[in-house]
């Protein structure tokens, strides 16, 4: 590691469900640096949303703890925000009042309201339809809504839960770089969880991928891509085959 | 995850679905209303007329009834009652579904009781009411209303308050939403269709308990009307309080159906 500090730490977490009878992480360990796009990659089942959810504040942990700015985190803050796979957008709000929502529990003022919900609508390449329910979108602009919902608070901490899952493969690499060009616009600490290696390795800095049940960390890969990428030329890439290859071998793994 | 799989289905399902609308489809409804009555009056002649009276006779019978003012009188006394009833039961069952939705124990206490209240017929407590009331005034009539209307709305209210989307609760949480958000932005915006689903049922019932406490209890209002002529064997007149009530239902049904497209646009149909 370098002399990064590290923005989330995880020690030694561990969370059971049933009532005890099923572990699902145990002692795990994480950091995350600084503006780093960390990838958490891992065989379905493996408590990878569980693991992001914690790190949120949303469940508790059963032992070990979580660590965001020196701070322990018992709740959710203010300055993370998620993007969930579902997209959890209210179907009774107009996209840009699902924009504002953050924003608005935050009591911000409502001209910066007014500004960041344009602005972040605009960025998301969701102009014009500010006024549409989520239900006349489709899949892929449910999405861009909440990217926007969660970028518009400005969070230093950026949580996504599997977030492009849903998707159809082709509007699924349009988002993916999307994120990549918001990304580089404005490098943030960003914890993505995904069961694809092909999303990993497109938008992480580093990989950790994580064993079956009870999971532990397996190994974390940097991904030595330049960016800024899409996910064109990371695929086109001569180290992506590699990367490729080690993710599938370490998961195979994980998944036997 | 549920509210949008059940907004896919409900899509799917209008896809699917055999009639559209069409802008023919009111021309075959009001043409077959007219065959119906055109059969009914030419048929009419040839039986009892204690039994059956022809369209005619009722439309005579409809502008007698108006001219004497005997219709409207009734009319007012009974939704004077009925929009009472109805005003209660809204309120009340509204308030009730959302405490016994949201909490534990206020279920617990209240499920049973309700239970057994909704099993029994409805029909079987108005004497009950009567005696309670003491058969005076409009009181045990709207009460009549109310006891007919209340539990379609507490019910539907309470599937609506606990039928929350788990997934939108858990984004308010990571918002950091505050309670009162919490209700104004996810529990009660997701409770409405379910609300007005109830009130619709409701006046359904509702219009039962009207006219049942008009037949037992009051002996006014259009209830009274439909006996009154009956025990005369005046059919024709007979048959206006009753179309009367069926227009009631409909109107009011028709009301709720305009409020919900004013209160939950985001349930407006597509295309």
């Amino acid at each position: 590691m370098s002399a990064q500090v590290a923005r989330i730490s995880v020690e030694g977490a561990t969370k059971r469900f049933a009532a005890g009878n099923v572990t699902v992480f145990d002692g795990l360990d994480l950091a995350v640096r600084d503006k780093e796009a960390l990838c958490i990659l891992g065989p379905s089942g493996c408590g990878k949303t569980t693991l992001l959810r914690s790190i949120h504040g949303l469940v508790r942990l059963d032992d070990g703890r979580i660590v965001i700015d020196g701070a322990d985190v018992v709740a959710p803050r203010r300055n993370v925000a998620m993007v969930f796979q579902h997209f959890g957008l209210m179907p009774w709000k107009r996209v840009h009042q699902n924009v504002a929502y953050g924003l608005e529990l935050a009591r911000l003022p409502a001209a910066t309201v007014r500004e960041r919900v344009g602005r972040y609508i605009e960025m998301v390449g969701l102009h014009g339809f500010e006024n549409s329910y989520p239900h006349q979108l489709s899949g892929g602009m449910q999405q861009r809504a909440g990217l926007a919902r969660a970028l518009a608070v400005e969070p230093d901490i950026l949580l996504m839960d599997e977030p492009f899952g849903s998707l159809d493969a082709l509007t699924r690499e349009i988002l993916q770089d999307e994120l990549l060009r918001i990304y580089q616009e404005r490098p943030r600490t960003m914890v993505f969880i995904t069961h694809s290696i092909e999303e990993a390795i497109a938008i992480g800095d580093r990989i950790v991928v994580l064993s079956a049940r009870p999971s532990r960390v397996r190994e974390i890969i940097a991904v030595d891509i330049p960016r800024p990428r899409t996910v064109a030329k990371v695929i086109a890439h001569p180290r992506f085959v590699e990367l490729r290859d080690r993710c599938w071998r370490l998961l195979r793994e994980a998944a036997a | 995850m549920t509210i949008r799989e059940a907004q896919s289905q409900v899509v799917q399902a209008q896809r699917r679905r055999l009639f559209r609308p069409r802008a023919g489809d009111w021309a075959v409804r009001l043409g077959a209303i007219g065959v119906f009555l055109l059969i009914w009056e030419f048929l009419a002649p040839g039986w009892n007329p204690l039994i059956i009276r022809p369209p005619s006779a009722i439309a005579r019978a409809f502008v007698d009834l108006t001219e004497s003012g005997e219709l409207q009188t009734a009319l007012v006394i009974s939704m004077r009652s009925f929009s009472a009833g109805l005003a209660i039961a809204v309120v009340l069952g509204v308030f009730l579904g959302i405490v016994t939705g949201r909490w534990r124990t206020a279920f617990n206490a209240l499920d049973p009781l309700v239970s057994a209240f909704y099993s029994v017929p409805s029909v079987a407590l108005i004497p009950l009411i009567g005696f309670i009331f003491k058969f005076q005034g409009e009181t045990p009539r709207i009460a009549a209303v109310a006891l007919f209307c209340i539990f379609p709305v507490l019910i539907n209210t309470q599937q609506g308050v606990r039928n929350v989307d788990r997934g939108l609760l858990e984004v308010a949480r990571a918002f950091n939403t505050s309670e009162r958000r919490l209700w104004t932005d996810v529990i009660i915006p997701s409770s409405v269709p379910f609300v007005l689903a109830g009130i619709r049922l409701a006046i359904g019932r509702g219009l039962i308990g009207m006219i049942v406490a008009e037949f037992f209890i009051g002996l006014v209002g259009l209830g009274y009307l439909i006996i009154q002529y009956g025990n005369v064997f005046r059919i024709d007149r007979m048959f206006v309080p009753i179309i009367t009530v069926a227009a009631l239902g409909i109107i009011s049904m028709g009301f709720v159906q305009w409020l919900e497209g004013r209160v939950a646009p985001w349930l407006r149909r597509e295309q």
